[in-house]
């Protein structure tokens, strides 16, 4: 990497990497706050239940951020491999 | 970095880096990991049973705790739970220690030091935490897959598997088809590379704040990494389950609307709700 191009296309891409994560991260940090605040309003509502309000919570909360993670993948995949 | 001549202080590969060559493949240390997690909890599996008794010792207890609080959650997902139970848990406890390994002392400081390719020196740590290996939870994502679509067609036969991937009214099948299918695969993907990044992220959290300030602070992320593991452990298992537990589900009511392929696994989480 000693070439001028490739060290302006280095820097696009470090750019590029951290604006995915960033907007990416925009999206499931909502989803994930909907998700925690409707939670425990639930279980303000109804202590009992919270055995049964975990695993729907624990699954919705994974798939929530599964979106994230795949703007982390794009980022790391732009740092490393680009 | 590759590009930076400076020395930096973060050290972070996103590839398992290749210990020594065993003729064919190439032995690399997320390879010791996944078989220092495997030795252990083989080790724990002989010793406990070896002297395990009706009423429990305090070890007992103490390994006993994830085996009950696993159970006792894919006891209620189906009423044929114990025919995969044993893989559930397996994913649990596998992925739960593979993820704390990378947290203990001198897992990604001790190494071997050697010239890389351009010419600086770097240092290979010996062991490397398996889940935070592409290879490790894109293997175990493949376990998992080939599970719940053995089940799907041992549950509702061929036809029946088939007829789930058509979709419900036929003549939407053209469509449906196409969807249903990269939703099953989009399953392979999101398991794999939710488990994948979330520990590799934890790596690179860590080694950022060991570099940004190296006492007390790191000890705060140490903390919520050890909650992390035991988190991914629960959502891959979790996630497991509920897909093998809809996939040996009766099916009369339909409503199979998977519309994204990205989000395709949302009815999942709602017929978990009421299974």
């Amino acid at each position: 990497m000693t070439g001028g191009t490739n060290q302006v296309e280095g820097n696009i891409a470090a750019l590029a990497a951290g604006l995915a994560m960033g907007l990416g991260a925009i999206g499931p940090g909502i989803g994930l706050g909907i998700a925690v605040s409707k939670a425990m309003e639930a279980l303000g509502r109804n202590p009992e239940a919270s055995g049964a309000i975990f695993v729907p919570y624990i699954l919705g909360i994974a798939l929530a951020e599964a979106i994230g993670i795949y703007a982390l993948v794009v980022s790391l995949l732009l740092i490393f491999v680009a | 970095m590759p590009e930076e001549e400076g020395e930096s202080l973060i050290h972070v590969a996103i590839e398992a880096e290749e210990l020594f060559q065993l003729r064919p493949l190439s032995f690399t240390n997320s390879m010791v990991g996944a078989l220092l997690t495997s030795l252990l909890l083989g080790l724990a599996a002989w010793y406990i049973t070896r002297r395990s008794s009706l009423v429990p010792g305090r070890l007992q207890s103490a390994f006993e705790l994830p085996v009950e609080l696993m159970s006792g959650i894919v006891s209620a997902s189906s009423s044929r739970w114990r025919g995969y139970v044993g893989l559930i848990l397996g994913f649990f406890l596998t992925i739960l220690v593979a993820n704390w390994i990378g947290l203990l002392p001198g897992v990604g400081t001790i190494g071997i030091t050697h010239i890389d390719a351009s010419g600086h020196e770097a240092v290979i740590p010996i062991v490397r935490p398996a889940s935070a290996d592409l290879n490790f939870t894109l293997g175990l994502a493949l376990v998992a897959f080939v599970m719940f679509v053995y089940w799907g067609i041992k549950a509702n036969g061929p036809g029946g598997y088939l007829k789930e991937l058509l979709g419900e009214p036929l003549y939407m099948a053209p469509l449906m088809f196409p969807i249903n299918l990269i939703s099953e695969f989009s399953r392979l993907i999101s398991l794999s590379m939710r488990l994948f990044g979330n520990v590799f992220a934890g790596e690179v959290l860590l080694a950022t704040m060991i570099a940004l300030a190296p006492i007390l602070i790191p000890a705060v992320f140490l903390g919520l990494e050890v909650l992390f593991g035991f988190v991914q452990a629960l959502v891959f298992a979790l996630l497991a389950m509920t897909y093998i537990a809809t996939a040996i589900a009766e099916h009369h009511t339909s409503d199979h609307g998977e519309a994204d392929a990205a989000g395709a696994d949302h009815p999942t989480a709602a017929e978990a709700a009421h299974a």
